[in-house]
């Protein structure tokens, strides 16, 4: 697994620069609870090299919005909104509700402090 | 432009094996817009994983987190967990991997194919094909000791060894079931009236293929050229078992029936090449050694790829676990390849998908 560390800031422009749908396959958005912050993955391959996964990386703070990527991978939005509901990180233009209901209990995922 | 209506199916609808709802608008019994809530059975199995179980207890947990693809989840879990403690299995553990995988993928693409059937309005071929299944259910009570959620792949290797009395008895039923097959794909793909039903229903490019990062059969029915078992050879050796990819170029529900009647053919020479060519060794590697770092593992399920990510941080409970079942990915495409199709051929289409929600869930 190929790790490319970027920033909250970054992060949306590298994955424009990089992906490409004719070459590249988007898997999924992953995060990883670290306590005080928040690691957030976004997983490709590679459809001509399909062993070499890339992954940018780039922690946050939880209280940060982080942007939406599905107007470069119209797939994300359905990784996206399950970030949103079982992470609780807030992404742009995500409301919660489609992979839990509404009114359960926010980030299930989250370590409990 | 006609009047729309708002038709909503599901959550609980006779034509839908788990809970699932989709919104139709239509507009002259044509679709128009969908809008789709998979997300009914969470089970919290991530958290339950990373938090209630031991790591080489996990194989045994996310086994459940499907009763169709049982052995993918527990394969890929295990490869990730051996990665994660740094041990490579012995070669008879791969191999024994890869039949049940192929057996598993026989039963539920049967099942599939079954459901598409029932779903089209022929319940004589619902039943057959059904009935044709039943063999590989038996088969892989023989070799696992259960129907379903087999506990066959553990961290380490396999739980299980192949007895010679049960290879030769997979390759005799594998023998007879050829001819059944034979006639399905017969029936599959020359049936006038299920051609009616299900060619250029819900079908899609392969450039929406891959725009919407689809998978499994769903994908190779529409041209796209994505299967694991192509890929990854550093964990299963495939191909020296006679992997082939099948391709179709149609992208309809009709191309997914063919594309998993023809991988049908390929699962039963990669089990008789299996069974030739069983390699002796060990079947576990043992370690005493606790996940540390991070790793992902991609494996080729019946619905397609099946993603692992495994964190751990040398103690016994792991860090995190990420599970991306394969329906997950096609949910996109799923939505958009009912536009534009009748309303009528919507059991169908969803059939032909072979969602598992209980993955996507889980």
């Amino acid at each position: 697994m190929k790790r490319i560390e970027t920033s909250i800031d970054k992060v949306k422009t590298d994955i424009r620069d990089f992906y490409n749908p004719v070459l590249h396959h988007f898997m999924v958005i992953n995060a990883v609870d670290l306590g005080e912050k928040i690691e957030v993955q976004w997983f490709f391959c590679d459809y001509a090299h399909p062993c070499e996964i890339t992954a940018f990386c780039t922690q946050i703070q939880p209280d940060i919005e982080i942007p939406s990527i599905r107007d470069i991978v119209s797939s994300a939005w359905v990784a996206e909104a399950e970030l949103v509901d079982l992470m609780n990180i807030k992404i742009e233009n995500t409301p919660k509700g489609f992979v839990l209901e509404p009114d359960f209990e926010s980030g299930p995922l989250r370590k409990k402090k | 432009m006609g009047k729309q209506y708002e038709i909503p199916l599901g959550a609980q609808h006779i034509s839908l094996l788990e809970p699932l709802h989709f919104k139709f608008t239509t507009e002259n019994e044509k679709i128009v817009d969908t809008t789709a809530n998979i997300f009914y059975v969470h089970r919290g199995i991530e958290q339950a994983c990373c938090s209630k179980f031991k790591f080489r207890q996990v194989s045994f947990v996310v086994g459940r987190v499907c009763g169709l693809c049982s052995i993918s989840h527990s394969t890929a879990y295990s490869q990730v967990a051996e990665k994660l403690v740094k041990i490579e299995i012995p070669r008879r553990a791969k191999y024994l991997r890869m039949l049940v995988i192929e057996l598993d993928r026989i039963h539920s693409h049967l099942l599939c194919l079954s459901h598409v059937a029932e779903n089209s309005g022929f319940e004589a071929l619902f039943m057959k094909t059904m009935q044709y299944r039943e063999f590989s259910m038996e088969l892989l009570e023989a070799v696992c000791g259960n129907r379903i959620q087999y506990d066959f792949s553990i961290v380490g290797g396999v739980a299980r060894d192949l007895k010679p009395a049960v290879g030769q008895m997979i390759l005799e039923r594998l023998k007879k079931f050829k001819p059944q097959l034979d006639e399905l794909v017969d029936i599959y793909e020359n049936n006038w009236t299920l051609s009616l039903k299900n060619k250029g229903a819900g079908a899609i490019t392969k450039e929406d293929a891959m725009r919407l990062n689809v998978v499994g059969p769903f994908a190779r029915a529409a041209g796209l050229a994505i299967d694991v078992r192509n890929e990854t050879e550093d964990l299963l050796p495939w191909k020296e078992v006679g992997f082939e990819m099948v391709l179709d170029t149609a992208g309809d529900v009709h191309a997914r029936n063919m594309v998993r009647l023809h991988e049908l053919y390929v699962s039963m020479r990669i089990i008789e090449n299996i069974i030739a060519r069983l390699p002796e060794s060990a079947l576990i590697t043992e370690t005493k050694a606790f996940p540390d770092g991070e790793a992902v593992v991609r494996i080729e399920a019946p619905r397609g790829e099946l993603f692992y990510y495994a964190k751990g941080n040398k103690t016994q409970v792991l860090e995190r676990l990420k599970i991306k079942a394969p329906t997950f990915s096609n949910v996109s495409a799923m939505v958009e390849a009912f536009k534009g199709n009748e309303y009528g051929s919507v059991p169908a289409i969803i059939a032909s998908y072979d969602p598992c929600l209980s993955c996507t869930s889980r």
